[in-house]
């Protein structure tokens, strides 16, 4: 384990604490929910992460610690307990258009066609409802039209498919849709929340591979939430696990694995035995945050 | 021919099959109100109760072709039955329990646009949810003496007793409608540029338009049960009126054109707001 990571040294490090100006900066932030009578349900525990611009972070973490929660948050969605969130330097009070958004279900507006579904953000905040009467609207829609077409085409579906409502879609075609929605709004910040759960392993692998590319053409931040290991190192140049603590009298969940990893991403048919070492060191990770600090302590300079 | 095997539950009758099935309680209850028919003139030929074919015929001719009241216009003797029609008794009828029914259609536009709010402003739900839901318990009915007192036997208090019948249903349902559009869509379309408004407006209502439309349509029969409800009791015409005036003189030849007549008119009520449905909304039929 010590030898992939050191054998990748230019980049597979402990992500370093990013200079100000982070495209998402997490400042002790804690969640908690009353439970029973007196308790409280403690979910993220003084959580502290700055994200860079331009970095692909993947979130892992196993069912409950938080990783929707922390995305939520940096939405506007939810708000923390205590601590603060800023996007692109400023404090996150509700959801706005400073981030993209893929979820994982329900991303596409079903009453809506493709075209339909593309056009709306650039339309949306191009020209509020009584904007729209003014003389440039119909040009301005044409051109988004237009760029909409592009993107669809981009993501590798039919100029027929444009007129499809999204229950007429494959999964896989309603998330390229769904990613294709997002990018029409250049976002420089796009939150994925489990967004190829729910796809068959063929789809899920070439959306997993046009993501990369799209990332690497335009290099907005993305912060992608999944179960999936192999799938984070595949698509990450960072991956950053949540775990909770065990503890006594410490709960809830905090990073126990903060890790810098090639531009190039990594796969088991490239990186092999050193790939399916860091999948398990990963996952061991994530199943306690004391685990993971005693784990991680034998590795020299990739702690946190 | 399909096997008839009625209690189970995954054969299927085939086409000509569940036609006949379908039209066989209809031959039955007319077979039987002949026969109570024929059995009834056996003992009185003048009887009035379950009057025969003839009676029923002279019945739909007076509502359908003779006014209403000796005072109403009476057509001139030439006049087409088209004429004859727009100033017959049923018309007449129609058009004023129409009216009422329209008027308040109307007025549920505000009653969903409010549901609409409460759905999804904090606000909205905390000011006026406890009060819709306490109102959704007040049978309307009962409210019916104080409409009367407080805004007379005129359409007001008709159509005040409609809309507090109907109106907390059909925000109730309402509100769960909007409950029930995945928040990621809200979330998302915030993420899109869109405001309040176009979230509201644009995302939302346009998701649970078709919703509403079904909604409306089940309510159809509550929203005619307080029409009748309140023309019954304090009417100088309409539909209700018609049925409860000819009550008095037994008048059963007018009573049961009427009733079906009134239940044409839902029907067909119904079946333009499902086209509407279907033509506006082709995506909510998947």
């Amino acid at each position: 384990m010590v030898s992939v990571i050191e054998q990748e040294d230019n980049a597979m490090t402990l992500a370093p604490s990013t200079a100000r100006g982070a495209a998402i900066h997490v400042a002790q932030v804690s969640v908690s929910y009353p439970a029973g009578k007196t308790g409280r349900k403690v979910i993220l525990d003084e959580l502290e992460l700055e994200i860079a611009p331009g970095e692909f972070v993947v979130l892992l973490g196993e069912t409950g610690c938080g990783k929707s929660t922390l995305l939520r948050m940096i939405l506007g969605q939810e708000r923390p307990t205590t601590g603060e969130i800023t996007v692109a330097g400023r404090k996150v009070e509700r959801v706005s258009a400073a981030c993209g958004y893929v979820p994982q279900k329900y991303s596409l507006f079903p009453d809506r066609t493709v075209l339909s579904n593309l056009t709306m953000g650039p339309l949306t905040s191009g020209y509020h409802i009584l904007g729209r009467l003014k003389p440039g609207f119909r040009a301005f829609r044409k051109q988004v039209r237009e760029q909409a077409m592009q993107k669809l085409e981009r993501m590798g579906l039919h100029a027929a498919d444009a007129e499809k409502y999204p229950h007429q879609l494959s999964g896989g075609m309603q998330q390229r849709v769904a990613i294709a929605q997002a990018l029409m709004m250049k976002p420089e910040i796009l939150l994925m929340d489990e967004a190829f759960s729910a796809l068959d392993p063929g789809t899920r692998a070439s959306l997993q591979k046009m993501l990369r590319t799209i990332w690497l053409e335009t290099k907005p931040t993305i912060l992608f939430v999944t179960h999936n290991t192999a799938e984070a190192l595949f698509l990450a140049t960072r991956i950053i696990v949540l775990a909770k603590q065990t503890t006594p009298g410490r709960c809830g969940a905090r990073v126990a694995l903060d890790l810098k990893l090639p531009d190039t991403g990594m796969s088991l048919k490239k990186h092999g035995q050193e790939f399916l070492d860091l999948v398990d060191h990963i996952e061991l990770c994530s199943q306690g945050f004391e685990a993971a600090a005693e784990l991680t302590a034998n590795f020299e300079g990739n702690v946190r | 021919m399909a096997r008839f095997s009625p209690f189970d539950i995954q054969a299927r009758p085939n086409r000509l099959l569940g036609q006949v099935l379908s039209a066989v309680l209809f031959v039955v209850c007319l077979g039987l109100y002949m026969h109570a028919s024929k059995v009834r003139h056996a003992e009185n030929p003048e009887d009035r109760i379950v009057p025969n074919a003839q009676q029923l015929r002279s019945g739909v001719h007076a509502s359908v072709l003779e006014p209403a009241e000796e005072d109403d216009y009476i057509a001139p003797e030439g006049a087409s039955k088209w004429t004859r029609f727009q100033h017959s008794m049923i018309w007449k009828d129609t058009a004023s329990s129409g009216r009422r029914f329209g008027i308040s259609l109307l007025l549920f536009l505000p009653a969903i646009l409010l549901a609409l709010h409460i759905g999804l402003y904090p606000y909205f739900n905390a000011g006026f949810m406890r009060f819709v839901l306490f109102f959704d318990k007040i049978v309307a009915l009962s409210l019916l003496p104080i409409l009367f007192i407080a805004f007379g036997i005129d359409e007001l208090s008709k159509i005040a007793l409609i809309f507090i019948g109907v109106a907390p249903t059909l925000i109730l349902d309402v509100i769960q409608m909007v409950k029930a559009v995945p928040q990621e869509q809200v979330v998302k379309s915030f993420t899109l540029g869109a405001n309040d408004f176009d979230v509201t407006y644009r995302v939302v209502l346009r998701q649970i338009a078709p919703q509403i439309i079904n909604s409306l349509r089940l309510n159809l029969k509550p929203i005619m049960l307080f029409l009748f409800a309140g023309e019954m009791i304090a009417a100088s015409d309409g539909l209700a009126y018609r049925i409860a005036i000819m009550r008095r003189h037994m008048g059963m030849d007018v009573i049961l054109p009427y009733v079906l007549w009134v239940a044409l008119l839902l029907f067909l009520v119904d079946l333009s707001l499902r086209l509407l449905n279907k033509r506006m909304h082709p995506w909510f039929q998947s």
